[in-house]
């Protein structure tokens, strides 16, 4: 039982528990104590002195963002002393504050805008000439306008406590201190972006945003971020049909603010001009475009007939299309096309996780247990690069809560800063080296094991098996690349298992083809890719295959297609994802893109043509379907409606894989790599760190 | 009959008041206006269309800040913004308006956003005559608002703005 402490904050009883701050017992009984150094998570300062309070018997006035209630205190927040001080205090932060709110971006959302015209004097006694520096470019995406700061020093701390980056510090001094780049006169960092948000005033500026329009003019809408699979909640600023900004201020979803260079300025592919405008067929050799009911009708044309005469079909779906569409595309692929020759980039060996885990539950992680679990283990995995949200997580666990981490990788990565103990191993020696730390593991009171796609197939049995030896609570991230990875195993895209991973011998089919078997197969007539570039490692071995490809862009594979549909991105449909760790998340439609049609709408008109029934092409009565149908995912309606993240929880009894495949594989994409998007990205192309490299430490 | 003749003086008397006022009205300076014949005159204040002004460097005033369109009661200006840079000087500030538009279908010409603008940009002019039988001529755009460069434009130069 945590033990509680009673003050009187304005006259008012407050119970809170020992350790907690004044501003935080204030917070708690409703009443606002203004301040700007002050923030959630991060160290204290008291730079600011905007929180001064008044304690009866303390001398002076104090801060409240750094004392800590004790039982019996009397704090008042609005006597005339502590008024008078705020004042002053605004005054003097606006010595040298140039009054440029007309152009400034943060013009409308910026606190030190809120706090002058609710605790401010409205008039400055100051006449002095300003001190006035000139703009300076960061880098690409940071800008920073020294008059502007207050020098709450939120950036510095957000770079070096929350990312381990520590690319920003403080120079000079006096009236000239101002924020400095970790190179001189550049950044070089992770790019995220985190110290712009951050940043209560205009200092601190986004070179995608700047000047292009203010905060109230634009929608916001908050969805999941198309890039990597940790599925943080994005919030777009959206003028116009056309994505401005993007950022996570109101700390929805369960990335709370975070975001990464591609979740905040990665979102730029969508109106890159290489998209796909209208459907493409192949004539004479060449790719030329046609609308889409004759591209349709083709495509339906062609697969009838390839049906009929019982070729065929192989089937490629994406990382990055929805649940919904993934679920359709497989339904479409079994029932409709009547092959079973379907299969994804495996990027994580997520089924062989789940069949070690046969019959438990709660033996998954969610980002949530990241947060909160006595200590971790990263198997061969550059958190930082790959996945920067969970990397986000731990960091965040080990400076509130002590995590121990421990980490077994091939290169130095940035969790050894603070890991407890971290080995370096040859590629193919990770479990060996994992087994060695046995006897330190026994002695936690619980552990979370994140490995990436050097453990599969078997060492994954073996590393379950490894986890049970240590007689301690253990749960499991398997690691995958991309936004819906996990979904698209999840959902079915599987060559021997059904949606919730059910063997297929269920539906009374055999085993097809996996993806390399798909791709080497001679005989082959024809291939449907949806979402996927699988052609740019391998070639298609069988020339006379019919190939469908519906993507965004015209990549190694639709230039290969004799038919290619242009897809929507995440960002212009709505539907779910499922992250790496098993959280479902809703998607919100953002903007139209003219000429593009979701895949599902694809799959729909498809159908159409071939006078096939698989359902209503519209994503609730799909999820519903999946609701009813798949293990796991019977998750409340209301949860993602609110833009929550609701943890699937597959029970399986034991997937009787007998088959194993070869290719799971990482594409070991940076943090300014993101595959085919990242490459039409030019904001991920335009920092100097890209292409970036795994294993730098 | 005095009841007759106190009638008639009565009458006569109106009259003689009445004309009176005639011929007051009649020898005081007239206020009718001769439009269209004559070109009507306003008070100062009179708040017609609107006029984009220019500082004394001949560069536009507005700096794209939005709060006329974030004042006006009838949602009727449209801007997009854009970065000065020191080939392309626009305004003053870093920002200008690439875009702007009334919508003179939905402006009340309650003059909010004059109240509103922070640089002096936008001012009600005297302008009235933009009745048209085609509502798509009634959006105005920014060349259209655009006071008249007073001088030949001087060499631009980078001012700073707080």
């Amino acid at each position: 039982m945590e033990e509680l402490v009673k003050l009187t904050i304005d006259g008012k009883q407050v119970e809170v528990p020992a350790g907690t701050l004044v501003i935080n017992a204030a917070k708690a009984a409703g009443i606002e104590i203004p301040a700007f150094c002050y923030y959630d998570g991060l160290a204290l300062q008291a730079a600011c002195r905007m929180c001064l309070v008044e304690v009866k018997k303390a001398p002076k006035l104090l801060t409240a963002c750094t004392l800590v209630a004790q039982p019996g205190m009397v704090v008042h927040t609005e006597t005339p002393a502590v008024v008078e001080a705020r004042k002053a205090m605004l005054e003097f932060l606006l010595t040298n504050h140039p009054l440029d709110c007309p152009v400034c971006d943060k013009g409308g959302e910026c606190e030190l805008q809120d706090m002058v015209f609710r605790y401010g004097a409205g008039e400055s006694r100051f006449l002095e000439q300003k001190v006035h520096t000139e703009e300076k470019q960061f880098s690409p995406l940071v800008y920073f306008d020294a008059p502007r700061c207050i020098l709450c020093y939120r950036c510095v701390r957000i770079c070096d406590e929350g990312l381990g980056v520590k690319a920003l510090g403080v120079v000079h001094r006096g009236v000239y201190t101002e924020i400095g780049p970790n190179r001189g006169d550049h950044l070089e960092c992770d790019e995220c972006g985190m110290c712009i948000d951050i940043c209560p005033v205009g200092a601190l500026t986004s070179g995608r945003y700047r000047y292009k329009t203010r905060p109230w003019e634009m929608q916001h809408v908050g969805t999941i971020c198309a890039h990597c699979s940790n599925g943080c909640k994005t919030t777009l600023g959206v003028r116009n049909d056309a994505i401005i900004r993007a950022n996570n201020r109101d700390r929805s979803g369960l990335n709370g603010e975070f975001l990464c260079v591609k979740g905040r300025f990665g979102f730029d592919f969508v109106e890159h001009p290489e998209r796909l405008r209208t459907p493409l067929v192949r004539e004479g050799g060449e790719l030329r475009p046609v609308n889409w009911m004759q591209a349709v009708a083709l495509v339906a044309r062609r697969f009838e007939e390839i049906r009929a005469r019982g070729g065929r079909i192989g089937v490629i779906g994406s990382n990055r299309t929805t649940n919904e569409e993934n679920y359709c595309l497989q339904k479409f692929a079994r029932q409709v096309l009547g092959t079973n020759h379907i299969d994804h980039h495996r990027t994580g060996d997520v089924v062989a996780l789940v069949d070690a885990l046969a019959g438990r539950t709660g033996a998954l992680a969610t980002t949530g247990d990241l947060y909160r679990t006595r200590a971790a283990l990263v198997i061969a995995a550059d958190l930082a690069q790959q996945q920067p949200f969970l990397a986000f997580q731990l960091r965040a666990n080990w400076r509130h809560h002590g995590l121990r981490l421990y980490a077994v990788t091939p290169g130095p990565v940035r969790e050894e800063q603070y890991a407890v103990r971290s080995v370096r191993c040859r590629p193919g020696e990770e479990l060996a080296a994992v087994e060695g730390l046995a006897a330190e593991l026994k002695g936690e009171p619980e552990l979370v094991i994140l490995f990436g796609d050097a453990v599969k197939g078997e060492l994954v049995h073996r590393l379950v098996a490894f986890g049970d030896s240590l007689g301690i609570p253990v749960k499991y991230v398997c690691l995958v690349d991309y936004a819906n990875s996990r979904g698209a195993a999840d959902m079915g895209l599987l060559p021997d298992l059904l949606p919730g991973y059910r063997p297929v011998a269920e539906a009374g089919l055999e085993r097809g083809m996996a993806l390399p078997e798909i791709l080497a197969a001679p005989d082959l007539d024809a291939l449907w890719v949806v979402g996927a570039n699988p052609l740019k490692d391998a070639p298609l071995a069988s020339t006379a295959a019919f190939v469908v490809v519906q993507d965004l862009f015209l990549t190694e594979t639709a230039r290969r297609a004799d038919v290619v549909l242009p897809a929507a991105s995440a960002y212009e449909k709505t539907g779910t994802f499922t992250n790496v760790c098993g959280e479902i998340q809703q998607l919100r439609k953002a903007i139209d893109f003219p000429g593009a049609k979701t895949d599902l709408e694809i799959f729909g008109l498809l159908a159409r043509a071939m006078r096939a029934e698989i359902g209503p092409a519209n994503p609730e009565k799909v999820f519903e379907e999946i609701r009813a149908t798949v293990p796991g995912y019977n998750v409340a309606l209301p949860v993602l409606a609110a833009g929550g993240a609701a943890p699937s929880s597959p029970q399986n009894g034991r997937v009787p894989v007998e088959w194993r495949p070869e290719l799971i594989r990482s594409a070991r994409d940076t943090l300014f790599r993101s595959g085919t998007l990242g490459r039409y990205s030019q904001a991920l192309n335009s920092v100097t760190e890209a292409p970036g490299e795994l294993y730098r430490g | 009959m005095p009841t007759k003749v106190n009638e008639i003086i009565d009458s006569a008397a109106a009259i003689a008041k009445g004309l009176g006022v005639t011929l007051k009205e009649f020898l005081s300076p007239t206020i009718t206006e001769d439009y269209p014949d004559s070109p009507p005159r306003f008070q100062e204040r009179y708040r017609g269309v609107h006029v984009l002004e220019r500082d004394e460097n001949g560069l536009e005033k507005c700096v794209a800040c939005f709060l006329c369109a974030a004042a006006c009661p009838s949602n009727c200006i449209y801007i997009e913004a854009a970065e000065n840079t020191d080939t392309i000087r626009i305004s003053g500030g870093e920002r200008y308006a690439k875009v702007y538009n009334i919508d003179y279908n939905r402006c009340i010409f309650c003059g909010y956003c004059v109240e509103a603008c922070p640089t002096d940009a936008i001012t009600h002019g005297h302008g009235f005559e933009i009745a048209s039988y085609d509502t798509v001529t009634l959006i105005w755009r920014k060349e259209q608002l655009l006071a008249q460069p007073r001088e030949p434009y001087p060499e631009a130069t980078v001012t700073e703005v707080g």
